[in-house]
Parts: C-alpha cells; structure tokens; sequence
C-alpha cells in the first residue's frame, strides 16, 4: 500500500472512531473532528457569507453537528456529512436574515473597487477578495458549482431556483470574476 | 464580446452544450478571437476557482462550540450522552501509551462482560446503530501494513522494548478478539462498538509511536 494511502485510511479511520465516540458524547473525540475539519467549514461559510459572519456560522454549524451526530449512519464520510450540513445552514441563515438574493450581476461591475494586480502568488488572495465581491446570488452559485464541484441540478434544488438560473448565475460570476483578472 | 455566443461560453467550457450548438460554437471560436479570448479567461478562473485552498480561521473557535455543546448536553435527559462535559485531551508518550495498553486489557475483559450482562429494556432503548462495519477493514489494513513496518523496524529497538511492545500487542489483539466474539452476538451493542473502536484505536496509535520512535533511532 503507497504511504499516502496508508496515510488517508489511517486518517479516514480516525475520524470513523472518533465520529462513533463523539455520537456517544465525547466531546474531546468531537474536538478532534473540528480540529480536523474547521479549515475547510470556515473557508466555505466565508466564502458564501459575508467574512463577519463567518465565526458564527460556524461555530453553529459544529453545533448542530454535535445535535445531530445520533442521525449520521456512516452512509458517507463524515467530512461530506459535515460538508452537507453546513451548507443547509448557510442557505437557511440566507432565507432567515432575508437578504436579497438571486440578484444578477449589475450592470455596474461590483468589482470595480477590487484593487487590481498582475497573475503572481498573491493571486488567489485577489481571487478570494473579487469573489467576496461577487452579488450573493452569484457568489454562492460559483462557490457551490466551481469551488465545492456542486452541479446545477443539486444546486437548483438548494436554492429553490430552476438549473438555468444556476447556470446563468454562474456563466455571470465567471464574467465578472475574468474581467478582474483581466486587467 | 455581446455577440450570441457569448453567454453560452460557460456551457461550453463545462460541456453542456449539445452536440449541435457545441459544434456551431466551435465554428464560431475559430472565426471570432474575441469569444476564444474570453474563453481562454474562464478557463482561468475555473482553474483559480478549484485551486483555491482552505485557511484556518483567525481565532480559534473551539471554546464557543464546547460552550455551546455542554451547554445542549444539559438540556439532554442524564445518561444519554455520557462524558460531555468532563472529558480531557491527553497526550501520551510511548511508555504511557504501553501502560495505557496494560491497564486496557485488565478494563476489557471487565468492559465486555460487563457489556454481555442481561440488560434492561431502558438500556436497549438508549442504544444507537453504530456499528463497526464501517471502519474495521480499512483498520485491519492500516493495522497489518504498521506491524509489517514494525517487523522490518524493530532491530533498531533494544530488546527490552520490543518484548514489551509485543507483549501489549498480544493483549490487546486479544482484547479485539474478545470484542468481535461479543459483537457477532449483539452486533447493535454501543458499548462494544465503541469499545472495539478505541481498542482499535490505541492499537494503531501504539504501532505508530513505536515506528515513529524506531524510525529515530
């Protein structure tokens, strides 16, 4: 077996016991899952929310996996589990707080104040700060389709919108997402 | 850039296109290098998009979530998730893990009669579905690939430590063994299968702290 897969099974194997023991109310061994899955939560709430909000809807998030780990019946990973929950949470934080949503992009580019540099290492900083820029409806299109590796159908469902407007939503976040990288 | 073509380009670089329209399109990129520049731009950001990598958050979150689970556990009726709130993080060198492993043996033997004892319908009610299933052959793998690292490793311990090491190593494969016997009777019973999980667990740990420590030597 190549280390690295000998590596991956010891680590899928260690969240698999810990997952069991933080169903049964270990909390250390539920501390070790967010240790190990926090980066890639946080990184997905900040990208679909606004930066500000990113602490609290994650810690929620952890929470409410801590509420529901009884239901987790080991269908998929945890990490996809987890994956799943927190974007449930994140769409029913956007319909809570009843922010205006699938908004195209205007005709004003809502990147215009991004500043703008050549392509070099900081470019997936700038990348992250245009993508932070993005109309919500647009953002959470292009996070959810070509960060995350959603596809329309599953997205539409999530959003409750047809998969045309997911992938009209997504064609314009390209746009405006290239013409920053354009200049 | 406004022509017809241009807001099918993201179906296009993402092959949603039948094959007609993506066939007219091709037709088109090889006419207007307007589109096949744009295109060449999404392709970027598509790249950029699937690059991009996870960051810690700034501050550590952790406190806020155990406030908040301990604080769901009180809610919870007594019993039903024990150890929430008094659980500590250890970490354990190798001679602790090896007397670890010790003091594991003498609780299992306790641990699965203790679990194999008649149980009351209350019990039963609070027992979930976790089984084993899920995770013990990927352990079985990991387990014998460790051992076989051991095996080719163990020259570089001294002969003391590796007597020891063995000597755990038998005790707790015979404390899983113990474990499965009793899980193929009650395959549903929590306790084994959580038992069997941190048997399983101390077991890999110990295999890799005694590799990592041969490895240094």
């Amino acid at each position: 077996m190549p280390r690295q897969v000998l590596e991956d099974t010891l680590t899928a194997d260690s969240i698999a016991a810990d997952t069991a023991l933080a169903a049964s109310g270990d909390a250390t061994a539920f501390e070790r899952l967010y240790r190990t899955h926090v980066a890639r939560i946080h990184t997905l709430v900040r990208r679909m929310l606004d930066a500000d909000e990113a602490d609290d809807v994650t810690q929620d998030v952890f929470i409410r996996a801590w509420q529901k780990l009884s239901t987790f019946r080991g269908e998929s990973a945890f990490g996809t589990w987890l994956h799943r929950l927190a974007v449930n949470v994140v769409l029913a934080r956007r319909k809570s707080v009843g922010v205006e949503r699938g908004r195209f992009i205007a005709a004003d580019d809502p990147l215009d104040d991004v500043s703008s540099k050549p392509v070099t290492l900081e470019l997936s900083m700038d990348f992250e700060e245009a993508l932070a820029r993005l109309p919500e409806g647009a953002r959470q299109v292009f996070v959810l389709h070509d960060v995350e590796g959603y596809r329309h159908e599953e997205i539409a469902r999530m959003l409750g919108v047809v998969p045309g407007t997911s992938k009209s939503q997504l064609h314009h976040a390209r746009m405006a997402l290239r013409r920053h990288l354009d200049r | 850039m406004n022509d017809i073509w241009t807001n099918r380009l993201s179906e296009y670089l993402d092959g949603e296109l039948g094959n007609d329209e993506r066939v007219a399109l091709e037709a088109h990129l090889a006419t207007c290098g307007q589109c096949y520049a744009i295109l060449g731009e999404l392709r970027q950001v598509v790249t950029l998009a699937k690059a991009l990598e996870d960051r810690e958050p700034p501050n550590d979150l952790w406190a806020g979530i155990r406030a908040g689970i301990t604080a769901d556990a009180a809610r919870l009726t007594p019993g039903r998730r024990p150890g929430v709130s008094g659980s500590r993080r250890f970490s354990l060198t190798v001679p602790q893990l090896l007397a670890a492993s010790i003091a594991l043996v003498l609780l299992s033997g306790g641990g699965v009669w203790m679990a194999l004892r008649p149980t009351s319908v209350a019990d039963k009610r609070e027992r979930t579905t976790i089984t084993s299933v899920a995770w013990t052959s990927p352990t079985d793998v990991a387990v014998a690939e460790l051992q076989d690292a051991l095996a080719r490793n163990e020259s570089r311990l001294d002969t003391a430590t590796v007597r020891v090491v063995r000597q755990n190593l038998a005790v707790i494969d015979r404390a899983i063994a113990e474990a499965r016997v009793a899980l193929e009777r009650d395959p549903g019973n929590t306790y084994l299968n959580l038992h069997l999980a941190n048997t399983m667990r101390r077991k890999v740990e110990l295999l890799r702290r005694v590799n990592a420590l041969a490895a240094e030597s």
